[in-house]
């Protein structure tokens, strides 16, 4: 990077004069808007948790608010990093990132992983001196960065020739024209990313990466049929994980009626449909919820958008809803002028990460879904998941310098 | 890998890239438009539609709206003594919750302590056990019971409502004893306290469990006393902490007023035990009511019920036969037991009923008061008129007798009134007509309610007017004419006696006397209300003198007490029931200018057998012999208490008390002198010259005409004497044994002390007991003749 910048313009190759290109502003703006509100937000939402909390926070009401803000500057300094940076050499630095989300996935469970004692599920990996984060973020990256770059190589791979003499020779061609063969690769690294990070479990993140995945799989082209066997294999999963575990007939009946254990399983749901209920259609005021004076757990990480729906009512519900569907649709904007189809699958890959989130989030919060662990990005309180969902916006945006401009005339 | 893209670019996938793009498009339309969809729905719903009650309910978690007591106002009776107080009490609160984990708490430290991790010794453990039986003994609780509330998933059980300042002192010695910390707490909150325990019980009545009026004036004038109760509303947060917010919201309590009740309490207390000794006396099986009224303004003065119950604990009955009774439904059912309850709940509503206003009863003779002020006011009868009685009179076929079976004779009106004769008032009743008669009943007061502001007033039960002015009105003017065969409650016949007797206003009774504010400030005062003037004044003072007749010398004799010019009338009420005799005594004094109206009635005195007219203690089942030798009795407290001065007449004068003089230091004949001049007899003991002691000493009250002892330079005997048992003598027998003792008699009841029926009833120091020589005794006698029973029938 630092030797490109300094060659001089006529020196660039083609693809570095246009890794220099204009970055797309309206992605830009819509991501550094909701960074801000954000920010705002999880102040709001977490003065109060910080300030009765005498073992973390030590009673400092901007506890959470200084974290989050640096981790924020961080983030968009390196969000604007990488945004510079030529995205065509993440084709060949898929397979290492994949790989390297692997090796994270695994690690969660040597003793540098963490969380099963407190939350019962080992989702965090510990980093001295910088903090901690999900390996799921990481194997979200990286399962999207390798199928695209994988997928964006398709239609120029050789197709195969198998030997038609032999009864395998022909099942395999078979199998190559409807398209499973190539299907393999994915579906082996979709389950063992799945399996691993069931095994943590983090029930949320893997529906988040099946979905990613599916989603660059989707527009790469695969044969819909696929989609359609697919859907419906996870339908099946999901059936018999709802109806025939006990543990989740448990949450589904708590989810149904949360008042049927009104202290327990149902209390955070409850809280926050208190929150968002009384927030009416202006709200109470940014500052003034109530909810979030221990009535509501943790109203600074999942649940923050209950209290923002408390303070700032329907009306500024509705337009940050809306400005992350902007953002979105930026997002598929970008992919869909992108410069190759291996930009154009990531971003797809990223902005369908960033709109699941959203929406499984949202539908936690107001009891639209079974509860499940999710957050809501840019807006909910953990500075390194905040530091990678900008980088990934400036994957999107490195993408967007690489447009190449309108034709003249 | 740059050959490979730049041959991608030359050769163009156009069919890839088109599927790359709408399917792209697809995913822009499903992931940025339509999954924000369900997402804003679901948010209009919660914040829109269901607002308001998402609203409620969060607002309900998160303030405490603490209601702040109000204090109940206290009261007073007329003279400041207060009759019902509020005070604090604690409610004692048990978390079962909390003690687990103070359990829990106390466990790791005992390991700490044990393991040496830490220095300081645990105190007692505070198990189940231990909380259980320390908490039992406090607060005289079954331990077992304790124990299994403890046993219970919650954080409030109340052990304990309202316990005594000193017994929450100890509540909290133990929580600290224990470490229990926030498993036990209590409460402050208010507890009614009645300082003279059952004295005016139904008037005044108690609160429930909530502090609201249950019963008497604690009930009607609830909203007076009970004052506005205040509301904290403050929020706090999900710990329960409050929090400093804009939600803060003081609204302040308001004091309850005070009454000052027309009830004095020294009256009343003479009023119960008046009640309470005839009861005793005269093996009265229903118990009584005995009322004081101002007649001339219709203040109630005092108001006694039996039986009765201790205000402090009202659900205990306190009638030892009651008791008895329930104990044996308990023996046999159990406590649960439908039969049980249902007694006790009976007995209970029968203490706490006020039977001078919520029950009717036939008012027998004492009516004749009334029917005698409406005979002279309409004319129909001077005091000239002639009565004869024959013993008994046949009306409408039936007949009728007089409590005389001999008959009266021919008798004045004064005397057939004194006499109680049923054929005069029968006859009284004719010459009126029924027309005047009922008028006068309405005018009396008798067809409506008294307005007196007391709770469950009764209406009387009497014919309608079209029966009793009809043509088989006959037999009811008859009886009417004697009070029988209608139903009246007493504050209706007293209210109307009060009328015959002051000048003939019929007054609204009432109790509450005034209301004032915490600073003694009067808010609102009753005044008098005449209702209406039902007879002239000049009637009303002929009915005083008739009246007065009666005690003097007529069937209320027994109510003569010397000093006081006491009227009334005699009643014995017979009702459907066989041997179930209401014996009543309605007095006022000073007759000339009445101060005092009492109505004493005793409901069912036992008769020894069945069928007879004596009760067990030898008494004639009579007004005559039981109303009117307690209500003299009671009149006389009454009028010394309240200061009237007494009147006594030439013959009373003689027997008046007079106070010795001291004549210790004078010689013998001036000595003589000065004790004859305060009416007093000599005797000398000793030959000196001047007096060197005396018996009674100086300053002693002694009946006027009784004898001084001189003692001239002999040594006055020191020795004690026993007083004699003077029960059933007569007068001039119990004044010569108290003579020869050395000691003075002071006779009270009847005033005619030498008649052969008079006999000694009572003595003011018992039989048996050592006295000083000179001490005086007051014995009092009473007529005990059936002549004397003025009964209706």
């Amino acid at each position: 990077m630092t030797v490109t910048a300094r060659k001089m313009k006529r020196d660039l190759t083609v693809e570095e004069q246009l890794a220099r290109g204009p970055m797309d502003l309206p992605f830009l703006m819509l991501t550094l808007m909701l960074t801000g509100i954000g920010l705002v937000m999880v102040f709001s939402a977490s003065y109060a948790t910080a300030y009765y909390d005498g073992v973390v926070a030590k009673h400092d009401p901007t506890y959470y608010f200084v974290r989050q803000a640096l981790f924020g500057v961080l983030g968009i300094v390196l969000m604007y990093a990488v945004s510079r940076l030529n995205y065509q050499h993440y084709r060949w630095m898929a397979v290492f990132a994949l790989m390297a989300a692997f090796l994270c996935l695994i690690l969660v469970f040597t003793p540098l992983g963490f969380g099963k004692a407190t939350t019962g599920a080992q989702r965090w990996i510990r980093v001295p001196g910088l903090g901690s984060f999900q390996p799921s973020e990481v194997a979200k990256l990286g399962v999207i960065l390798y199928f695209a770059s994988r997928l964006s190589k398709r239609s120029t791979e050789k197709k195969k020739k198998y030997d038609l003499r032999k009864p395998s020779g022909r099942l395999l061609d078979l199998l190559d024209r409807i398209g499973l063969i190539e299907l393999v690769p994915y579906m082996l690294i979709l389950g063992a990313v799945a399996g691993l990070m069931l095994m943590e479990p983090h029930m949320s993140g893997t529906i988040l990466i099946l979905v990613g995945g599916a989603a660059v799989l989707f527009a790469g082209g695969i044969k819909l049929g696929w989609f359609a066997a697919g859907g419906a294999a996870v339908a099946a999963g999901l059936w018999f994980i709802m109806t025939k575990t006990s543990y989740m007939a448990a949450r589904l009946a708590i989810w149904q009626d949360p008042w049927s254990d009104p202290l327990n399983g149902g209390y955070q749901t409850i809280q926050s449909l208190y929150a968002i209920g009384s927030g009416g259609l202006l709200g109470v005021g940014l500052g003034n919820s109530r909810q979030k004076f221990n009535y509501l757990p943790e109203p600074e990480n999942d649940y923050v958008f209950s209290i923002t729906c408390e303070e700032l009512g329907y009306i500024g519900a509705a337009i940050i809803i809306i400005l992350f569907a902007l953002l979105v649709i930026r997002g598929y904007w970008i992919a869909l002028h992108a410069r190759d189809r291996f930009g154009a699958l990531l971003v797809v890959g990223i902005t369908t990460l960033v709109a699941v989130q959203v929406f499984l989030n949202i539908a936690v919060v107001t009891n639209l879904i079974p509860p499940t662990g999710i957050s809501l990005p840019f807006f909910s309180y953990g500075g390194t998941a905040l530091v990678i969902q900008l980088v990934e916006m400036g994957i999107v945006l490195s993408v967007s310098r690489q447009i190449p401009a309108p034709r003249q005339g | 890998m740059m050959n490979g893209e730049k041959k991608q670019k030359q050769q163009p996938d156009r069919r890839g890239n088109r599927t790359i793009l709408g399917r792209t498009v697809f995913l822009m339309a499903i992931f940025g438009v339509v999954i924000f969809i369900p997402l804003l729905v679901r948010l209009y719903d919660l914040q829109i539609t269901n607002h308001e009650y998402y609203q409620e309910l969060a607002i309900s978690q998160q303030t405490r709206d603490v209601a702040v007591t109000a204090n109940r106002g206290t009261i007073y009776d007329s003279k400041g003594t207060p009759l019902a107080l509020s005070s604090t009490a604690y409610d004692i609160i048990v978390s079962p919750r909390d003690l687990n984990t103070v359990q829990e708490n106390y466990q790791k430290k005992a390991e700490a302590y044990q393991k040496g991790d830490s220095k300081t010794a645990p105190g007692p453990e505070p198990t189940d056990e231990a909380v259980a039986s320390g908490l039992a003994e406090i607060l005289g609780l079954d331990k077992d019971t304790i124990l299994l509330r403890l046993q219970k998933d919650t954080s409030y059980v109340r052990l304990a409502a309202k316990v005594e300042q000193d017994v929450n002192e100890q509540v909290m010695a133990f929580k600290l004893e224990y470490g229990l910390s926030n498993a036990l707490y209590s409460t402050p909150t208010s507890k009614r306290y009645y300082p003279h325990s059952s004295l005016a019980a139904q008037v005044i009545g108690f609160v429930n469990a909530e502090n609201e009026g249950a019963y008497g004036m604690e009930a009607y004038y609830d909203s007076v006393l009970s004052g506005e109760t205040g509301r904290v509303v403050t929020a706090k947060n999900g710990n329960g902490t409050e929090m400093l917010s804009r939600y803060e919201n003081y609204y302040d309590a308001t004091d309850g007023n005070n009454l000052n009740l027309t009830i004095d309490a020294t009256i009343q207390y003479y009023c119960e035990r008046a009640l309470e000794k005839g009861i005793e006396m005269y093996d009265v099986q229903n118990g009584g009511f005995a009322i004081a009224m101002d007649p001339n303004t219709g203040a109630i003065l005092a108001w006694a019920n039996s039986p009765t119950y201790d205000l402090n604990n009202p659900s205990q009955v306190t009638d030892p036969d009651t008791l008895a009774e329930l104990d044996t439904l308990k023996a046999t059912y159990g406590e649960d037991s439908d039969e049980y309850k249902e007694a006790l709940g009976s007995a209970q509503l029968l203490q706490w009923r006020n039977k001078a206003i919520n029950d009717t009863y036939e008012p027998g003779s004492t009516f004749k008061s009334v029917v005698l002020a409406a005979a002279l006011e309409e004319g129909v009868v001077s005091e000239s008129d002639t009565f004869s009685c024959t013993g008994s009179v046949v009306i409408a076929g039936e007949t009728i007798r007089c409590s005389d079976r001999k008959g009266h004779g021919t008798q004045t009106l004064a005397k057939a009134v004194a006499n109680s004769c049923n054929p005069a008032f029968i006859a009284i009743g004719q010459r009126l007509g029924a027309e005047k008669f009922y008028d006068y009943l309405e005018d009396f007061g008798f067809l409506e309610l008294t307005g007196i502001d007391m709770q469950g007033e009764a209406g009387s039960t009497v014919w309608s007017r079209d029966f009793f002015t009809g043509p088989y009105g006959e037999a009811s003017l008859a009886t009417a004419s004697f009070g029988q065969r209608f139903n009246v409650t007493p504050i209706q016949l007293i209210t109307a006696a009060s009328a015959v007797i002051n000048g003939g206003h019929l007054m609204q009774p009432y109790v509450l006397e005034s209301i004032t504010d915490a600073d003694g400030n009067v808010l609102q005062s009753t005044e008098p209300t005449e209702r209406r003037q039902v007879i002239s004044e000049a009637t009303s003072e002929k009915c005083r003198t008739i009246l007065e007749g009666v005690v003097n010398g007529g069937t209320g004799k027994n109510a003569y007490q010397a000093g006081y010019r006491i009227g009334g009338k005699t009643g014995s009420s017979e009702t459907l029931e066989d041997d179930h005799t209401i014996v009543s005594f309605l007095g006022f004094a000073p007759a000339d200018d009445p101060q005092v109206v009492v109505l004493i009635a005793f409901d069912n005195p036992k008769p020894v057998s069945p069928g007879s007219n004596y009760t067990a203690g030898g008494y004639y089942i009579s007004g005559g012999v039981m109303g009117a030798t307690r209500a003299g009795e009671l009149l006389a407290n009454i009028l010394d208490y309240m200061g009237v001065e007494k009147q006594y007449t030439a013959e009373e004068l003689s027997g008046a008390d007079v106070l010795a003089p001291s004549v210790v230091g004078l010689s013998a004949a001036d000595a003589k002198a000065k004790a004859e001049a305060a009416g007093l007899t000599v005797r000398t003991v000793g030959s000196g010259e001047t007096v060197t002691d005396q018996i009674p000493i100086q300053g002693a009250s002694i009946p006027g005409g009784s004898e001084m002892v001189l003692y001239l330079g002999e040594t006055k005997p020191t020795d004690q004497v026993e007083v004699p048992n003077l029960s059933g003598k007569s007068p001039e027998t119990v004044r010569q044994t108290l003579s020869s003792l050395g000691l003075y008699m002071k006779a009270t009841g009847v005033s005619d002390y030498y008649t052969s029926s008079t006999i000694a009833a009572g003595q003011s120091i018992a039989a048996g007991t050592m006295v000083d020589r000179g001490t005086v005794v007051e014995v009092q006698f009473m007529d005990n003749t059936a002549t004397t029973a003025g009964a209706g029938f």
